[in-house]
């Protein structure tokens, strides 16, 4: 492969962002469904799968496909690397309010500005690889 | 997923928040109100809140097993059954042989405190909605690299 490896950063980062797109919808319902009676409250967890989807890679310059399903035809990238996912599961702990609901509003706005500043974050981290691959392509003297 | 599906759940959340105040504000409205179409005082009202369930957003969602987070729904307003409050007003023209008044059984302090928790819940989902836009405006602040 040549020297212009981008796509690693760039898949990273969206990955990040649709996890935290995911985790600000499951959040909103939370909140949105604060008063309601007997609610189990969602999680999203991505940022495990997202560890494991940038496991370091041997060669930098390796190339690498992933594959989710056996029909498909990988090219041998660095071990331990796997398809990303994200997993919303129904939080069954235990109640914490007389109306059988485990939602915590404090804690879901909590989540809800982390969340954002976390998406933010990447987002930022996004622009600023584009950036430098356009400054890349347009050879600033 | 669309970008902004997570606001219109917090906008279903403020939907049901503004129905409960609604609810609320009637109720104290008719703090003294001994006649009604049904007969009998008026009856405190209460909104039934349910998870709302969406087929679409099952199959829409990136994998499979996500559940459906389509936010919330007022599914009902029924009436407080708890007794009437009676009270001794002989010159009320509403007033029993024994000189007692049905009054409607709501406490205003009851309902002041459950319109401070509907404002603060609808509160909260305008935060979320601001937290949503915040990440989408980030996500398209990407094409101005």
């Amino acid at each position: 492969m040549g020297a212009i490896n981008f796509g690693q950063t760039v898949g990273i980062l969206e990955n990040a962002m649709s996890g935290a797109a995911t985790t600000n919808a499951a959040v909103a319902n939370n909140v949105a469904n604060a008063s309601t009676p007997q609610f189990q409250r969602t999680d999203v967890s991505f940022k495990d799968a997202l560890a494991r989807t940038e496991a370091p890679s041997a060669d930098p310059n390796e190339f690498l496909l992933a594959t989710d399903d056996p029909r498909q035809i990988g090219v041998d990238g660095p071990a331990g690397t796997e398809a990303f996912s994200i997993t919303s599961t129904v939080d069954e702990s235990e109640q914490m309010r007389v109306d059988g609901s485990n939602v915590d509003i404090d804690q879901e706005m909590a989540k809800l500005s982390l969340n954002s500043s976390y998406a933010q974050t990447m987002a930022q981290l996004a622009t600023n690889s584009f950036t430098r691959i356009k400054d890349a392509i347009q050879e600033h003297a | 997923m669309g970008l902004y599906s997570s606001i219109e759940v917090s906008a279903s959340g403020l939907s049901a928040e503004r129905l409960a105040m609604d609810v609320i504000a009637n109720n104290l409205a008719n703090v003294n109100t001994t006649r009604t179409p049904e007969g009998g005082p008026f009856k405190r009202q209460l909104v039934v809140f349910a998870q709302k369930q969406d087929a679409a957003a099952q199959t829409d969602s990136l994998n499979g097993s996500t559940p459906s987070n389509a936010g919330v729904q007022a599914v009902g307003i029924v009436n407080d059954t708890s007794p009437d409050k009676l009270v001794y007003d002989p010159s009320h023209p509403d007033a029993d042989p024994q000189g007692y008044v049905h009054m409607p059984n709501i406490e205003v302090v009851k309902e002041m405190v459950d319109m401070m928790a509907a404002s603060r819940a609808y509160e909260a989902n305008v935060t979320a909605i601001s937290e949503s836009r915040t990440i989408g405006t980030a996500t398209l602040g990407i094409l101005r690299a």
